[in-house]
């Protein structure tokens, strides 16, 4: 799961200090030292990472800490809120409403785990009672359709797709208008997949969002991303400014430290984890409760929610 | 940066014997510096400790700072652990096997199977090299046995069809699939594509498998019994570039999944054109099990597979 050694680490970095009888200014320099190196070894954003570090040391100003405040629980509040901080964007996703089209265009990189995602979110609103349809705007991966159109089969939802027309555009745009027509609530655009580098391909997207008018758009990021997350996504934010982000590959070993920088370069909550290559593997994201699963929080939950 | 930080100490010069203390702040950010190229934290410190070993007690030559010298010996690490010990000339192995130089040993088709985790390239990059194999001319089989994702197949079929009528267009080699659709043992129809290209005089056999976690144990361990039945000659493994510390784990755990005496023939690494200079999963791969790296994936058309310039990689890691 995401972040579990990372969650195992820190925390015996954490209980490491304040069990130390000797909680002086070495010990807590050594703490976070640790709880840096953690960080590292699960892809955070080398950044972020100093960032991160900097910010807990002046927050805690471990030097001129008056002698009777109890140290332990600042220290362990201030690692906590800086790591809640790092998943939560404090900013509302979107969700569809049931009576008008919400149409959702799914972006990111190649491989990352739009296509399956689309028909795994696609079977989560269908179970809401929202009736959803699928439209295929990959006209570029050899076999695109037919992989979107297999899953669509699989979970009994319509879905819209050409294999005679090349234009992504034409198809997103037919798709959508067609699905609007026959009053369906929810309508999820399946992209290429594309980075960056390859402006052609952004200015693609750009044209594909122009055509459909997507009330979200999400972006998926695979969790063993490493250091490009950040440049890679701050690019999609930039160029089609998506709302949310979808991980996926949750069930691999990654600790998905890459993912959770994109959160903090963008701003973008993440709503739902990836977890397996079957429809039913999609589960819902929320910040607190994750990091409190992170970090085998039990007893000191309630320091989350201040 | 590592320049910035370590450039406090450029002004050491000349005649000095290095101690750790003088190393430990420029390795510091030497560290720091490969970790923002995407190389794994336990490869970068890998790489620190040996040149801090390298360099202690070692005194500086005239005029060099403690910056040149650290440098110097991290870009030669760099270059070592990339350079593969025995290089593989793949044309050449091929041609062994499909004409072999004696009587005594019968031709046959040479096999390479492409492994690997979900959505990383094996199916487009063993496309390309399909598009490399035709251009030298040889007859190609590729054999569909990712017989569990959505679409594979079809994905397959539309590379064989776009191959062979560049292949035809030019009049250079030729392409068939091989496929019995979807739910079966990946390790028989591997098998039966195998025998089929021995029947109808293929050179090579191009075996696509289905991505899956390193960390699933029930499809990890159907690879032993794969690698028995298609029994290929050259196993590689499709990293992708993106890819964070876990590229570290993808290639144990793969390097192992063959069961005892077989291993992993090499990586290639793809989608290098989406990551600028963060090409760290290069060394990464290398440094968790010294297989070599055999081909770069670098986009998404078939032209698009290099070998490894290991120059090349070592200038973007130490830019
Ligand atoms: N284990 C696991 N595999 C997943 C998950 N989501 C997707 N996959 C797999 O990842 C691979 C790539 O998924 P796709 O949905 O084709 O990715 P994509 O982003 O549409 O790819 P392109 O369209 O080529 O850019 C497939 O093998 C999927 O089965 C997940 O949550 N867990
Ligand atoms: N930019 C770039 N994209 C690549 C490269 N190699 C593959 N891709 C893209 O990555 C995506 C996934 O490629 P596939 O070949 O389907 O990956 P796979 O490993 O076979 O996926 P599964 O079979 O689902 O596990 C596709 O969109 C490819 O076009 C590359 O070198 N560069
Ligand atoms: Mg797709
Ligand atoms: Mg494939």
């Amino acid at each position: 799961m995401v972040l579990q050694d990372l969650g195992r680490r820190i925390n015996a970095a954490v209980s490491d200090l304040t069990r130390s009888n000797s909680l002086d200014e070495k010990a807590f320099d050594d703490m976070l030292k640790e709880i840096c190196a953690a960080l590292l070894s699960a892809d955070v954003n080398v950044r972020l990472v100093q960032s991160l570090r900097k910010s807990i040391k002046t927050t805690v100003h471990f030097s001129s800490l008056p002698p009777a405040v109890n140290k332990k629980r600042m220290i362990q509040k201030a690692v906590f809120d800086h790591l809640v901080a790092l998943v939560n964007p404090h900013a509302e996703p979107f969700r569809p409403k049931k009576g008008r089209s919400n149409v959702i265009m799914m972006v990111g990189l190649q491989g990352a785990g739009k296509t399956t995602t689309c028909t795994k979110l696609a079977r989560h609103y269908q179970m809401r009672g929202l009736r959803t349809a699928l439209v295929c705007a990959d006209t570029f991966r050899a076999g695109a359709f037919d992989q979107l159109k297999q899953n669509a089969i699989k979970a009994k939802i319509p879905y819209y797709g050409s294999l005679t027309q090349t234009d992504p555009v034409v198809v997103a745009a037919d798709g959508v208008a067609q699905f609007k027509k026959e009053r369906f609530d929810v309508i999820i655009v399946d992209t290429s997949g594309r980075h960056k580098q390859e402006a052609d391909l952004f200015e693609e997207m750009t044209q594909i969002q122009t055509a459909v008018n997507p009330n979200q758009t999400i972006l998926v990021l695979d969790s063993t991303i490493g250091q490009a997350a950040e440049v890679q996504s701050s690019a999609f934010k930039a160029t089609a400014d998506f709302g949310a982000i979808i991980i996926t590959k949750t069930d691999g070993h990654a600790a998905g430290g890459g993912a959770i920088s994109a959160v903090a370069a963008t701003h973008t909550p993440i709503i739902f984890l990836g977890t397996g290559e079957h429809m039913m593997d999609l589960e819902r994201f929320e910040p607190k409760a994750f990091v409190q699963k992170l970090l085998g929080m039990g007893d000191i939950a309630g320091l989350v929610e201040h | 940066s590592f320049n910035a930080i370590s450039g406090l100490l450029r002004n050491i010069v000349g005649g000095k014997v290095l101690t750790d203390t003088d190393l430990e702040s420029p390795l510091k950010a030497m560290e720091e510096h490969l970790l923002k190229k995407n190389v794994a934290r336990e490869a970068a410190v890998r790489l620190c400790e040996g040149v801090r070993q390298e360099l202690t007690g070692q005194k500086t030559g005239n005029f060099q700072s403690v910056d040149s010298v650290l440098r110097a010996a991290m870009e030669s690490s760099l270059q070592k652990i990339l350079t593969p010990t025995s290089s593989l000339d793949l044309l050449h192995e091929i041609q062994a096997i499909t004409s072999p130089a004696t009587k005594q040993q019968a031709p046959r088709p040479y096999v390479i199977s492409i492994v690997g985790v979900n959505g990383v390239g094996k199916s487009t990059n063993l496309s390309k090299i399909c598009f490399f194999l035709l251009q030298n001319n040889y007859r190609v089989l590729i054999a569909a046995c990712d017989t569990f994702r959505s679409g594979a197949v079809e994905q397959l079929r539309v590379h064989a069809r776009n191959l062979r009528e560049l292949s035809a267009r030019e009049n250079v080699g030729d392409v068939e699939l091989y496929e019995k659709g979807y739910g079966k043992d990946a390790a028989n129809v591997a098998r039966d594509a195998v025998n089929y290209a021995a029947t109808n005089k293929f050179d090579v056999v191009l075996i696509d498998t289905a991505g899956r976690r390193h960390n699933d144990q029930r499809l990890m361990s159907s690879l032993e019994k794969f690698a028995k039945f298609a029994n290929p000659d050259k196993i590689f493994m499709v990293g992708e570039a993106l890819v964070g510390t876990d590229s570290v784990m993808q290639a144990r755990n793969f390097n192992q999944a063959f069961g005892p005496g077989r291993n992993l023939d090499g990586f290639i690494i793809s989608k290098c054109d989406t990551v600028g200079d963060m090409v760290g999963t290069l060394v990464s791969m290398v440094h968790a099990t010294s297989i070599p790296i055999v081909f770069l994936g670098v986009g998404q058309h078939y032209g698009d597979l290099r070998g490894l310039s290991v120059p090349w990689a070592v200038g973007l890691l130490m830019k």
